[in-house]
């Protein structure tokens, strides 16, 4: 079945947690690393996109932690979260491979 | 004095007061307060004590009494915010997004920022409309179904008590010197085939609601030849019976909804109606605002279902209430007419759009994603 893309800011919570659990700060900073500061992830669209992930059982909870009398729950990636990131992976990189490989053509633009 | 002379227990005392004091102002947080203590009551030297007070001014002033540390303020500003989400989801992720939200904020922050609290209410509005899975948060649905029964009667009423204050209206005699009069008939006809599609739908849900849609489609193929400006009291109706499709098609159905009704409902209504048809006539609009209000703010008070029922009940009903309001602006630029119609239906047919759209979304499958996730 094929599958619509992720989105980016998805692609890359995705991404973050393929790491290992992370909680939801952890999350932000490492997305926003990992974009080299050009996404930046803000509560509400994370836990937007935490809810929905975790309805399509692509994330689910790792276990929760008392911090400085705050609450702080660690997510990680399932099986099938995996497999998506990895398709998602697959299709990325078979369709940048093709265009890099017509840029380079003698005759072509570059 | 030198750092190495050695300090009194009232010296003490005083820098443990100050710290206390440096915290109320918002300075430290609860660890370093503990922190800082434990090393002042284990001081020995003037050294000693200025390490503790390290980076802290000289004066610290508390805040007058009745303001509030930033942090707090914060704190009360973010659950304000957070108000907004589901009530289910704020049962699982309140606290955590707090947590959050206050380690990313900038030391000193008083109030959260604009862009931060324009994606927190973007979120509540991604969160609402995601479809329901696994406990589906029952509001909203509970209330389509009470409205797939309540409406056609609601309907039926309304057109009932219209015609009749017609009727008395004409002088006695001549209204029936030929049976019954047949121009009464038209005006019923609607509510009745509405009432006896709903009384379909307690058995066989789809087919009601292609009846009920069939039923649209009549009403809406008579409306060209009354023109644009049209008696904007008489076509609640359209909007009553789009919203009765919406209810039978996203709702569990009549027969949830007749679980939820009690007999106590059942009876307020037929108290209500009874009033409205036995009081003296004309009605002011005044009074008739009052009495909703006062009915309005009884249903939002009561629960969670009453507040839902007048959300939706304000999609047919807002055409009655903005006859009244003055012409906005802002659609000056269109004509009379269609401005006219703009105002009377465009909220109503937004929020009619937004219903049905996130009704009829169904609970996601495992490994199926729907639109892009």
């Amino acid at each position: 079945m094929t599958e619509l893309s992720l989105r980016e800011p998805t692609f890359l919570i995705l991404t973050a947690l393929a790491a290992g659990a992370q909680h939801g700060y952890g999350i932000m900073t490492d997305v926003s690393q990992i974009s080299g500061g050009r996404v930046r992830l803000r509560a509400g669209t994370l836990y937007a996109a935490l809810n929905r992930l975790a309805a399509e059982r692509l994330v689910e909870v790792d276990r929760e932690e008392i911090v400085d009398a705050r609450l702080r729950r660690y997510y990680r990636l399932t099986p099938q979260g995996a497999q998506r990131l990895a398709a998602e992976v697959e299709r990325l990189r078979r369709n940048t491979t093709v265009a890099a490989r017509r840029l380079a053509m003698p005759g072509g633009p570059a | 004095m030198d750092d190495r002379f050695r300090i009194t227990a009232a010296d003490r005392d005083r820098a443990a007061a100050l710290l206390r004091d440096h915290f109320a102002a918002g300075r430290l947080t609860a660890g370093e307060l503990d922190e800082r203590l434990t090393a002042a009551l284990r001081a020995v030297t003037f050294g000693d004590l200025r390490r503790v007070l390290a980076g802290l001014p000289r004066s610290p002033v508390a805040p007058p009494a009745g303001r509030v540390p930033p942090q707090v303020r914060l704190e009360r500003g973010y659950r304000r915010l957070l108000a907004c989400y589901p009530a289910a989801h704020r049962r699982v992720h309140e606290e955590e997004m707090l947590a959050v939200l206050m380690t990313q904020a900038p030391a000193g922050t008083r109030r959260p920022g604009i862009a931060e609290a324009a994606d927190l209410l973007l979120g509540a509005l991604r969160v609402r409309c995601q479809p329901p899975t696994g406990p589906a948060e029952p509001g909203w649905r509970d209330a389509l179904a009470v409205l797939s029964i309540i409406l056609p009667v609601l309907i039926l009423l309304t057109s009932a008590v219209s015609e009749a204050r017609l009727l008395v209206s004409f002088p006695a005699p001549g209204a029936f010197a030929y049976g019954f009069p047949r121009w009464l008939i038209p005006g019923l006809v609607p509510p009745l085939a509405l009432a006896a599609a709903a009384l379909l739908a307690l058995w066989m849900r789809r087919a009601a609601a292609l009846a009920t849609a069939g039923l649209l489609i009549v009403l809406a193929s008579g409306l060209p030849s009354q023109g644009v400006a049209l008696a904007v009291s008489d076509n609640y109706l359209f909007l009553a019976v789009a919203l009765e499709i919406a209810a039978l098609l996203a709702s569990p159905g009549p027969r949830r909804g007749l679980q939820i009704l009690t007999f106590k409902h059942a009876a307020l209504v037929v108290i209500a109606m009874l009033a409205v048809v036995l009081s003296p006539s004309p009605v002011t609009p005044a009074v008739m605002f009052a009495v909703l209000g006062v009915i309005c703010i009884a249903m939002a008070l009561a629960s969670s279902l009453g507040r839902w029922l007048l959300v939706l009940l304000a999609i047919p009903g807002y055409p009655f209430f903005f006859t009244w309001a003055p012409f906005p602006i802002a659609l000056a630029f269109l004509t009379p007419d269609a401005a006219f119609v703009a105002k009377s239906y465009l909220p109503s047919l937004i929020l009619l759009t937004l219903a049905v759209v996130t009704a009829c979304r169904r609970p996601l499958r495992p490994g199926r994603s729907g639109l892009r996730s």
